[in-house]
């Protein structure tokens, strides 16, 4: 019988431990190290921005603009949006990757990885006047006093609706109220056989319209420092009329919406009014006309005492991981980019709005028509809102004019506190949307409550042991 | 070989000295897969056993050591009971109707006729497209407004009218009504894994001797007693693998359910291993997702030893 040549446990742990050594050792071996200072880099990760002319005619070309006039070589990836969590945690966790990543929410979990940006922060107040506290509320946490991230604009979430469905339904200015939604929104479900559309999904538009409504009732998940408020009457009353406008308004597409849903709903003709940025209205511009010039803007709906408040669409993010060895770009970027955010505006067909309106417009040719007596970028977004420069021939003027004051009915995921990690992790496992959904389909207003409180505290408590987070309950 | 120069015989006979050895030979080739088996799975095992130990988060990685508390957390927290549920559901009914499946597709292929090629190669389709954009056209086919099984159910009268049998609305929403999204999703792991267990089920009946059951045949054994005496008992093996293979590719799968439903509504589609990603990477809570994930171990573990020990007495046979 011959004999078997079986590994003993001892080769193989020395096989094993030979060969993690060498895959480590593997790279500094055979990969020639780089030479520090040689020459001056950035790389760049952001996401594919929703306007696809955005990244194509604009972006990447003045980033590379950027880089030659400052004589640095400047690398740009695009990824998908949802996939930015995921590459930022391997990035940090390898310790190496993109100097500056572009996040569409704020980051505030990976506030020990990332550098205070205070310092670009001060600077670009200094040349372009005071930052949108929307935007300020989603880069810096008041407890440790960091800017985690630095946020040059936004996207407003107004409401779109169809007017001529509107119309028939004795409402041709669209709904003002929440309530409006039940009494006319009701009424062409049922006479004309069309839904409205508020997701009550687990994804993004339907995380911020359950923000909003509860903004616009009063009440909010935590307080101004950060306790958490969530389970009071105003909320249960806030949950009381989802589960009725879900009755009187709406039909079950909308526990299974993904974020692109409300758009397709919208531009199909099947849905009578979504929460969503002007992407939607976009999308109809160029794919049916007929419905884009039927679709018309609403500001943040009032509740029942009169308060109103959307959450921002869109926030943009910069980080600069402690990684980085080039940090000095990275916030040299950061600032010129503020300085010609008129472009990004433009180029995004309007939907990004500035976090600094009264930073001063570049002379010269801009890309775009010069506007008559601009010269802060508050004047282009005032004088672009009412009368916009994208819209279609014949197509009713002044539609997107309800956004100019957009900033004063937006807020910050976490208001009236600041963005914070357990607000983010509140928002990234839907606790929100699944309270609305779940007195949607028949639970009680209370209960729904009670349940997502319990998620919340207990998320908020774990990340105050972490010292992210402030407050005591 | 007596043609052959002695010169070249004994070069031949030192780039052998190696090869000849089989001890060093099988260390050798056994090597790469062994460093691949530590980079690619021992060490993020490690790694995710001690950050369940530890507060890590995706933003801050360091280990500071806190016990079992994420493990308990995770006990208590209601969506990680309904995932943990939802998995063991799943798979366990995907499984169940592809093993059914598979087996009354291999016999049919088993069999000859016109256009076999064709059913083969649209059998095995699910298995060649990549996962996500196979499940991203189901996404599509179940989509609350343009859904193609949707138009047709209303094309021919069975949805969308006054008096149609499946309702008056113009949609079923299969992913927003919980019992029709907990069946999509048990539709779409069937429709993936049937084409692999198909083809396993197949080399189990091709491997069942002809004369056996033609023997039984002449003894005048009906179709039936001839699939429960000899059919069913010498392919229960390698059914079993089919079935324990497909297990381990539903119980760890990600990707139908993200796409699908991202484990709504309301978290009653939610598994283990989208909690894990929810909670671990988007809510930026590293431990709690190490926490998660880990609770598959055991029933993977179990799941791959039954495996070995179904392979070896496969091979005895």
């Amino acid at each position: 019988m011959a004999k078997r040549n079986l590994l003993t446990r001892r080769d193989f742990i020395k096989a094993a431990g030979i060969g993690a050594v060498a895959m480590g050792a593997a790279p500094t071996i055979f990969l020639p190290r780089q030479a520090h200072g040689a020459s001056k880099e950035l790389k760049i990760l952001v996401w594919s921005h929703f306007v696809p002319r955005f990244d194509k005619e604009w972006y990447d070309g003045y980033v590379q603009k950027w880089g030659e006039a400052n004589g640095v070589k400047v690398t740009v990836d695009h990824i998908n949006l949802a996939e930015i969590p995921s590459r930022t945690a391997a990035e940090v966790s390898a310790g190496q990757g993109h100097d500056l990543i572009e996040w569409i929410a704020p980051p505030s979990q990976f506030e020990p990885s990332v550098l205070d940006l205070g310092d670009v922060v001060k600077e670009a107040e200094k040349r372009y006047g005071k930052q949108h506290p929307l935007c300020r509320g989603s880069s810096y946490n008041p407890n440790t006093k960091k800017f985690y991230s630095f946020c040059p604009g936004w996207t407003i979430d107004p409401g779109c609706y169809r007017k001529s469905l509107w119309e028939k339904a004795g409402k041709g200015s669209g709904p003002e109220t929440w309530e409006d939604l039940i009494t006319y929104g009701g009424k062409i479900k049922k006479d004309q056989g069309i839904q409205l559309g508020i997701g009550l999904s687990q994804e993004l538009d339907s995380n911020m319209a359950a923000r909003g409504l509860l903004w616009s009732y009063d009440s909010s998940i935590q307080d101004k420092k950060e306790n958490v408020v969530l389970n009071n009457p105003k909320t249960i009353e806030a949950v009381s009329y989802m589960a009725r406008l879900f009755k009187e308004s709406m039909v079950p597409e909308v526990f299974a919406w993904t974020a692109v849903s409300n758009n397709q709903a919208l531009i199909a003709g099947r849905a009578s009014y979504i929460l969503n940025s002007i992407s939607a209205y976009r999308s109809a511009q160029q794919q049916v006309p007929e419905i884009a010039k039927d679709i018309f803007f609403t500001p943040a709906l009032k509740g029942p005492r009169g308060t109103r408040f959307n959450s921002e669409h869109v926030i943009y993010c910069y980080v600069v991981p402690k990684y980085s060895k080039n940090v000095d770009s990275a916030k040299k970027f950061l600032l010129d980019l503020v300085g010609n955010y008129d472009q990004a505006m433009h180029k995004s067909e309007l939907y990004n709005s500035p976090a600094f309106f009264d930073a001063p417009i570049p002379s010269g040719d801009r890309g775009y028509p010069a506007v008559k007596g601009a010269k802060k970028l508050i004047d282009l977004h005032n004088a672009w809102f009412s009368d916009d420069p994208f819209a279609l021939p014949g197509e009713e003027k002044g539609k997107l004019a309800v956004l100019k004051d957009a900033e004063k009915w937006s807020a910050n995921l976490g208001y009236p506190g600041p963005a914070n990690p357990a607000e983010g992790e509140v928002f990234a496992t839907f606790v929100l949307p699944n309270m609305m959904a779940n007195a949607a389909r028949g639970m009680k207003a209370e209960l729904a409550v009670e349940q997502a409180e319990l998620l919340t505290k207990t998320i908020f408590a774990k990340w105050r042991k972490k010292g992210l987070v402030g407050g005591k309950s | 070989m007596s043609g052959q120069p002695v010169s070249n015989l004994a070069v031949d006979g030192a780039r052998g000295g190696l090869l000849d050895r089989e001890g060093a030979l099988a260390k050798l080739m056994i090597a790469p897969a062994i460093l691949y088996i530590v980079a690619m799975i021992g060490v993020p095992f490690v790694l995710a056993v001690l950050y369940s130990l530890s507060d890590a988060t995706t933003g801050d990685p360091s280990l500071n050591f806190v016990g079992l508390r994420n493990f308990t957390a995770a006990l208590e927290d209601p969506v990680f009971r309904l995932s943990l549920w939802n998995t063991v559901f799943f798979t366990l009914a995907s499984q169940c109707i592809v093993v059914l499946l598979s087996r009354l597709l291999a016999t049919a292929l088993l069999k000859t006729f016109r256009g076999k090629w064709l059913v083969r190669f649209l059998i095995m389709l699910p298995w060649t497209a990549p996962i996500s954009l196979g499940t991203i056209g189901w996404l599509w086919m179940l989509d609350s407004i343009f859904s193609p099984i949707d138009w047709v159910l209303r094309y021919v009268g069975l949805l969308g009218a006054p008096d149609a049998l499946l309702g008056a609305g113009t949609n079923l929403y299969y992913l927003g009504i919980p019992g029709l999204a907990i069946s999509s999703i048990i539709l779409v792991d069937v429709w993936r894994i049937l084409p692999l267990a198909t083809v396993i089920q197949l080399a189990g009946l091709s491997s069942i001797p002809k004369d056996l059951l033609e023997a039984a045949e002449v003894d005048g054994a009906s179709p039936w007693r001839r699939t429960l005496m000899i059919t069913i008992p010498l392919t229960l093996p390698i059914t079993s693998i089919a079935f324990l293979f497909g297990v381990v590719f539903t119980f760890t799968d990600l990707v139908v359910v993200y796409v699908l439903t991202r484990g709504g509504p309301v978290h009653m589609t939610q598994v283990l291993s989208s909690w894990t990603f929810f909670k671990g990477i988007e809510g930026g809570d590293l431990a709690q997702g190490a926490a998660i994930s880990l609770f598959m171990f055991p029933v993977l573990a179990a799941v791959a030893i039954l495996i070995l020990r179904m392979a070896r007495r496969t091979e005895v046979v």
